[in-house]
């Protein structure tokens, strides 16, 4: 099975002025938020695999969407995600 | 173990508490990224956008630079290249859903395509206003909308089911069935169109189900301006023993803009960490300051795939600042919700009438079932008829009164103009289960 690579532009994560990773205005992220930050990146790169079965793959997009837009609740990341057909 | 916090009044404090400084940043940052986005993928963006570089939007001055969006354009472009016209930034193969506009104004009904995420966002902005109205997991929710084509409340169904409440779906049902469902099912909340909440609590008094000592504690009202005129909220509020909240939207965002909150301040908090809300003067497009009448432009941030930038929503609002409130969020307020559309206010000898100045009149009269407004040309001279359905319990020397007081307060705020006043049978008006219309301009197009 094969899916599209995501060619949404990169947005680098914004860091603060310690040059940890922030938020999109800049703050630093507290416990929770580093969590959800992880989980996002971890589904979004599990599905950019062309290995996945289309229950696996089907799945993951619809998990992803909510955490999606948890994570932009939070400001913490802003991107679309057609090209992963979330 | 983990659990739900259900005493939080906030669904996201970060942004309903945020400073509005950042929250101005906020929604800079992210209105760069949809610009670029819409620029990149949407043929009608990459036109529209072609002298706009992203990067240089850094203040609220400099939307002026982003050319307006219009419903024409829209339709246009739909009907240039069917089905969907060049604003999608990708075709159907990468959407999930497919919705339509009302169709209620009698034009053809835009179509808009909607992702994943797109429809994940749409749910969690009536998130934002369910929560904030008190809807919590344990309640139980009914939904007393057609589930059709027409976006409406799919998107609070969603909402109620994201919160972890239990939601029944009222779909094709008569009006009956659906007043027996909210008491059998013990229904805590309700959500309908104004009108619709109205002819429910009619169908409940038929059936001798009492709503007011019933369960139901919140009724959330949409798809008319209805739910923030006092006299129509406060009838509501009556005839269901429930507080009454209202909110916004439109099917061009998807979802809703703005929200009733628990404090219920007479407006609706616009939800301005997804949204970017301004307030134009619909003749010059500059935009206005707080306490002043005009149109609202919207954009917004959660919709990828239909991009929906500047566009000219022709609702007439009022925006005033978050210390109109007690609610504690920083997000403005529209007062008053939509008070009316730029495009419904009518010239009757040299008089203007709004259909929801009129209807706030009306309803504050006990006895009134329905009514309709009926603008005509039988000479040369513009007549205006209010067609009033009153219940059946009204008789003819309650009517006589019932008139006579509604054709005075007509009169006295609208500069002396002389409403005929008449009755109409029971039945014999619309009733609505969606968008209400209930004016009619019969005079010759000019």
């Amino acid at each position: 099975m094969t899916t599209t690579a995501a060619t949404t532009p990169a947005h680098a994560p914004r860091t603060t002025p310690g040059g940890a990773p922030g938020d999109l205005l800049g703050a630093p992220l507290d416990d929770a938020e580093r969590a959800l930050l992880e989980i996002y990146d971890r589904i979004v790169a599990a599905l950019r695999r062309d290995d996945l079965p289309p229950c696996v793959a089907a799945n993951l997009r619809a998990a992803l969407a909510p955490v999606a837009v948890a994570v932009t609740d939070l400001g913490l990341r802003f991107e679309h995600l057609t090209d992963l057909d979330v | 173990m983990a659990h739900q916090v259900t005493d939080q009044p906030f669904w996201n404090p970060k942004t309903e508490l945020m400073a509005r400084e950042d929250l101005a940043q906020l929604q800079l940052a992210k209105l760069r990224r949809v610009l670029a986005w819409a620029k990149a993928r949407s043929p009608h963006y990459r036109r529209t956008l072609a002298a706009v570089d992203p990067d240089r939007i850094r203040t609220r001055d400099d939307l002026a630079r982003i050319p307006f969006l219009t419903r024409e354009e829209w339709m246009a472009s739909q009907e240039a290249h069917p089905p969907f016209g060049e604003l999608p930034v990708t075709g159907p193969d990468r959407a999930i859903r497919l919705h339509t506009t009302s169709g209620t104004s009698g034009r053809t009904p835009l179509r808009a395509l909607d992702s994943r995420k797109d429809w994940s966002w749409s749910a969690e902005m009536w998130c934002y206003a369910l929560w904030g109205a008190g809807v919590r997991p344990h309640d139980v929710g009914y939904v007393a909308f057609g589930y059709g084509s027409f976006i409406g409340f799919w998107g609070l169904h969603n909402g109620l089911e994201k919160i972890g409440a239990l939601t029944v779906p009222g779909g094709a049902q008569t009006t009956a069935q659906r007043v027996r469902q909210i008491h059998d099912f013990g229904a805590t909340v309700v959500a309908s169109t104004p009108t619709y909440a109205l002819r429910l609590a009619a169908e409940a008094e038929e059936l001798g189900i009492d709503l007011v000592n019933g369960p139901v504690r919140r009724v959330i009202l949409s798809g008319e301006p209805a739910g923030s005129i006092p006299e129509t909220k406060a009838l509501i509020e009556r005839k269901w023993g429930a507080q009454a909240f209202d909110t916004a939207g439109m099917t061009e965002v998807s979802t809703i803009v703005m929200f009733t909150p628990a404090e219920q301040p007479g407006g609706c908090h616009v939800i301005e960490d997804h949204l970017l809300e301004e307030v134009i003067d619909p003749a010059t497009g500059r935009e206005i300051g707080y306490g002043e009448r005009g149109e609202r432009v919207c954009t917004s941030f959660g919709r990828s795939t239909t991009p929906l930038i500047r566009y000219r929503t022709a609702d007439l609002v009022v925006r005033v600042p978050h210390t109109a409130t007690t609610s504690g969020r920083t997000w403005d307020l529209y007062q008053g919700g939509i008070i009316g559309r730029v495009d419904d206010m009518k010239l009757v000898r040299g008089t203007n009438v709004y259909p929801g100045a009129v209807e706030a009149i009306v309803r504050g009269f006990d006895g009134v079932e329905e009514f309709q407004i009926r603008i005509s040309r039988p000479g040369d001279r513009d007549e205006i008829e209010l067609l009033l359905e009153p219940s059946t319990t009204v008789d003819d020397t309650a009517w006589a009164l019932l008139s006579e007081r509604v054709g005075a307060e007509l009169a006295d705020a609208h500069e002396g103009l002389r409403f005929r006043v008449r009755r109409a049978a029971t039945g014999e008006l619309p009733r609505f289960e969606l968008k209400a219309r209930r004016l009619t301009d019969l005079r010759p197009a000019v």
